[in-house]
């Protein structure tokens, strides 16, 4: 019974590694670039969320009426000036780094190191739970799931049953030929990074609704984030869904097989072995290489 | 400066700087000066030791981190927790590092499809994941951290303060000694090499993955050892201390702001940024200094990611003229502290020649006409080909067959080539040459069969051994070594060749094997200002240079007029005359008939035709292949 609960709720959780690493996997996979500022972003959501539910009494799923076009026109900007300097796939690792860098020094000068959680009277998605029987679901990370599931779909959907969709895997295929056809990717560009960005404002919130945020949060989703992003495909977000929510319940079996302390070697292992083994992601067909 | 005076100079300044530093009472340094000349020394050699791989064969490394926190947490637990000889902490602590550095490496570069992303993102899980581990283990860190007491400092060394500015400086010079050396040695040339084109660095014969992994484990040791010192240094060892991105960001922009293809580069990077972080924390302005570090790395990255050192050393005297001035008269005025001064001094001299720099730019070096006349002025000397054990054959493929997944690229291909000859490799698109070549020198591995050079078999060798069996090969799309010379490019093949030899012979050696191509005017002009067909001879002569008994061309010739098509025959003809056998892959059947002694065609995989020009272009089978059938 522990085993199904912990898997369970590894599956639910995952659904919000599957939204983080969304956005990162799309502007990689379409944009060629390696946005680390992503994280970044996915932080300012969760204090925006803090702080509009601390000090507005607003309750947390609505302050996605700010932080979603704050941090979508934020993502955007961001494509614009990677676009604008011509930043190619390695350097924007690089030039992100320093900006994810500035990002969390700045978060830490406005909501100094200390631990920063929504109250229970803010939140009233903390303390409430769904019970199956025997198993218990927060309801917290059962909106985060559904969020996440929703979200992620819609946007496998929206790249492959729209025209501006189908004109961005265009031009991750190959930019050259479709520029020719008329695609503009400044503006796709700028369009896609800003729906990272947005997607970035939910999974900070969701973050926000169960956990505590610190400035150096991001860095407890390096690990996880990357080997979703690289499991399910680089720019498949279809593949990110299933890889989130396999590393979830992955995770969740770990911690309760072995023990805690042992779920980032199972994650870099799991890293490493798909690396060598489907660098193309778990999900690419076979081809000519 | 050549190797053995730079390691001159470095040993004469690391005794004046050690004799200052152990004499800072005597002579009224202060305290504080020592303690900050120790971490400008200390990010020299973390800077340093990043630059091995990171800089000189271009993998950035996100988790420098990782090896500092090694060392460090050595000396917490040896030292600290233990009360072992600290002394023996710092070895340990370096030892520790390397192995570190060798497993991250053994993994990475094991990776078939690493690209420099991928390297730098496995790199940067590295630190969280010791974090975790060392967060929940208790006789590492266990959560608390570690209280490093004072260890007692041996008389010579003076003070705490001294002795951990001794060991700092001795590091560093153990640090930058090495980069210098390796700079200036094979190491280094193969990783520049490796740096501007890791694939064609490897099949002209640079054992590309010793040399990384050589760099990345003695980046590790000096790190893991530098980080021992490190521990003394901060006395207090806690997770949240040492995992932080702060460490590999200094490391990353100090190297970048200094010059990563250089030795130099983080030691001149090193002053400048650890200098301007203390200023600003002696200004109270310690949270502007990652804003400034991440905001530098992405300014530096777009504006200038050659770094300072190139624009110093084209004007080192006025560098140096306007530090001196500006610091001597700062501190002269009295208004200044001597830190500040120093900093403004580098600044100004920065700023002085960048202004210089962007006002009157270093010409690139002037490109001259070809010479004219004849071709025939130039004359290759003849060269011994390798022995020839099999009895003149020198290539023998048998029942060759390679899958990609379910695809069968090529299928049950045999065939030979013999001493002297000129085989044409033909088929349609998709019908398996490149495979072929990609097999032929070692850069893939057969699924099946069997495949020898000179009698030997290379099935399981890497390509670079390939090349020093006699296989050297050239790229339809060229891939030149953008940083160097059109002469060095050339060199590197000698150098690590069948043939090898030191640079300045490798440099005599290359002017032959330009002059074979008709490419000695342009010898010291840089890749990116030859058209294409310069690419391809330049491609020729450094696969010559490699001294190899068999030249695979693939696809020389795509995209040349037919004036460059023909001068690009005569340089076949003329290295080919220097006892090489050729293979070349061609679409151009017209060239083929005048070039090729025999023609080998393969279709969807499997060969259909072998034998002399003239029967296998009229073989109604390679016509079907490559018209279609024709209707009756």
């Amino acid at each position: 019974m522990i085993t199904l609960q912990a898997a369970l709720t590894g599956a639910l959780i995952g659904g919000l590694y599957a939204l983080m690493a969304a956005g990162m996997s799309v502007t990689w996979g379409v944009l060629r670039v390696i946005n680390l500022a992503h994280f970044g972003l996915i932080l300012l959501g969760g204090y925006l969320t803090y702080q509009l539910a601390t000090s507005w009494r607003l309750d947390p799923i609505l302050t996605l009426v700010v932080t979603v076009p704050a941090l979508f026109v934020l993502g955007g900007a961001l494509q614009w000036a990677y676009d604008r300097l011509r930043i190619v796939e390695f350097n924007s690792l690089l030039v992100s780094f320093g900006l994810l860098i500035i990002t969390i020094q700045l978060a830490s000068d406005v909501w100094s190191a200390d631990f920063r959680r929504m109250s229970p009277a803010d939140n009233r998605y903390a303390t409430g739970s769904l019970n199956l029987g025997r198993i218990a679901v927060p309801t917290a990370t059962l909106v985060a799931f559904v969020a996440a599931v929703l979200l992620v779909g819609g946007g496998h959907l929206l790249l492959h049953r729209t025209f501006t969709g189908r004109g961005m895997r265009a031009f991750a295929q190959d930019r050259t030929v479709a520029a020719a056809f008329g695609i503009d990717h400044r503006r796709l560009g700028v369009l896609l990074g800003g729906a990272a960005g947005a997607s970035g404002a939910v999974a900070g919130m969701i973050f926000a609704l169960g956990n505590s945020i610190t400035p150096s949060t991001p860095y407890d989703w390096f690990g996880t984030v990357f080997a979703v992003v690289i499991l399910g495909g680089i720019g498949n977000l279809l593949g990110t869904l299933v890889a989130g929510i396999g590393i979830g319940v992955l995770s969740g079996l770990v911690s309760v097989i072995w023990s805690p302390s042992t779920e980032p070697f199972v994650l870099f292992l799991a890293i490493i072995l798909a690396l060598l083994l489907r660098p193309r992601g778990l999900f690419a067909r076979a081809g000519v290489a | 400066m050549n190797a053995r005076r730079g390691v001159a100079v470095l040993v004469a300044v690391t005794v004046v700087f050690g004799v200052l530093g152990r004499a800072s009472n005597a002579i009224g340094l202060p305290a504080y000066d020592v303690l900050l000349a120790g971490t400008i020394l200390f990010w020299m050699t973390q800077a340093t030791s990043w630059n091995l791989l990171s800089g000189f064969a271009g993998y950035f490394s996100f988790g420098q981190g990782a090896y500092i926190a090694v060392g460090a947490y050595t000396t917490a637990v040896y030292f600290g927790r233990h009360g072992g000889n600290v002394f023996l902490a710092i070895p340990i602590g370096g030892l520790l590092g390397g192995i570190l550095a060798a497993a991250v490496g053994a993994v990475a570069f094991r990776l078939r499809s690493l690209r420099g992303e991928i390297f730098a993102l496995l790199t940067l899980a590295v630190p969280f994941i010791l974090a975790a581990y060392a967060r929940i283990t208790n006789w590492v860190d266990g959560g608390q951290g570690t209280t490093i007491r004072l260890p007692r400092v041996p008389a010579w060394m003076g003070n705490f303060q001294q002795m951990v500015f001794l060991l700092n400086l001795g590091l560093a010079a153990l640090a930058i000694g090495l980069a210098l050396v390796i700079y200036h040695t094979r190491l280094g040339h193969g990783l520049a090499a490796i740096h501007d084109a890791e694939a064609a660095a490897e099949v002209l014969g640079v054992p590309t993955f010793r040399y990384k992994m050589v760099a990345i484990v003695l980046g590790g040791v000096l790190s893991g050892l530098s980080g021992a010192v490190f521990a003394l240094q901060i006395g207090f060892v806690a997770v949240e201390s040492l995992f932080t991105l702060t460490l590999p960001l200094t490391a990353i922009v100090i190297s970048v702001l200094g010059g990563r293809r250089h030795w130099l580069g983080p030691v001149i990077g090193a002053l400048l940024i650890v200098t301007l972080q203390d200023r600003l924390s002696a200004g109270g302005l310690e949270n502007w200094s990652a804003i400034i570090l991440g905001g530098l790395l992405a300014a530096l990255v777009v504006l200038a990611p050659h770094g300072l050192f190139g624009r110093l050393r084209a004007r080192w005297w006025l560098a140096l003229a306007v530090l001196v001035v500006v610091t001597a008269g700062m501190t002269a005025s009295g208004y200044y502290d001597q830190i500040d001064a120093l900093l403004y001094g580098m600044l100004a001299a920065v700023v002085v020649t960048t202004i210089a720099d962007t006002l009157r730019p270093r010409k690139p070096a002037a490109v001259s006409r070809p010479p004219d006349g004849p071709l025939e002025a130039a004359v290759p000397q003849p060269r011994s080909a390798g022995t020839v054990p099999d009895g003149g054959t020198l290539v023998s493929c048998d029942g060759v067959t390679r899958y990609f997944g379910g695809v069968k690229a090529l299928d049950d291909v045999s065939f030979t080539v013999g001493r002297g000859e000129i085989v044409g490799l033909v088929g349609p698109n998709g019908s398996g040459k490149t495979t072929l070549v990609n097999l032929l020198s070692g850069a893939m591995q057969p699924t099946r069969g069997r495949i020898a050079i000179s009698g030997q078999p290379i099935a399981g060798l890497p390509a670079h051994r390939v090349a020093h069996a006699g296989v050297a090969r050239t790229y339809q799309l060229p891939k030149p070594f953008a940083s160097m010379t059109v002469r060095d490019n050339v060199a590197m093949a000698v150098m690590f060749g069948r043939t090898p030899a030191p640079l300045h012979a490798a440099r005599q050696a290359a002017e032959r094997h330009l002059a074979t191509v008709r490419l000695s005017h342009l010898a010291d002009t840089r890749p990116e200002s030859l058209n294409l067909h310069q690419r391809q001879l330049l491609e020729m002569a450094r696969a010559t240079a490699a001294d190899p008994t068999v030249l695979l061309l693939d696809e020389a010739l795509a995209g040349l007029n037919p004036a460059e098509i023909d001068d690009a025959v005569t340089v076949i003809r003329r290295i080919h005359a220097t006892g090489i056998s050729i293979i070349i892959v061609e679409h151009l059947l017209r060239v083929l008939n005048q070039l090729a002694t025999r023609i080998v065609v393969l279709d969807r995989g499997t060969l259909i035709a072998d034998g002399d020009p003239m029967t296998v272009l009229n073989d109604p089978a390679v016509v079907r292949a490559y018209l279609g059938r024709q209707r009756a």
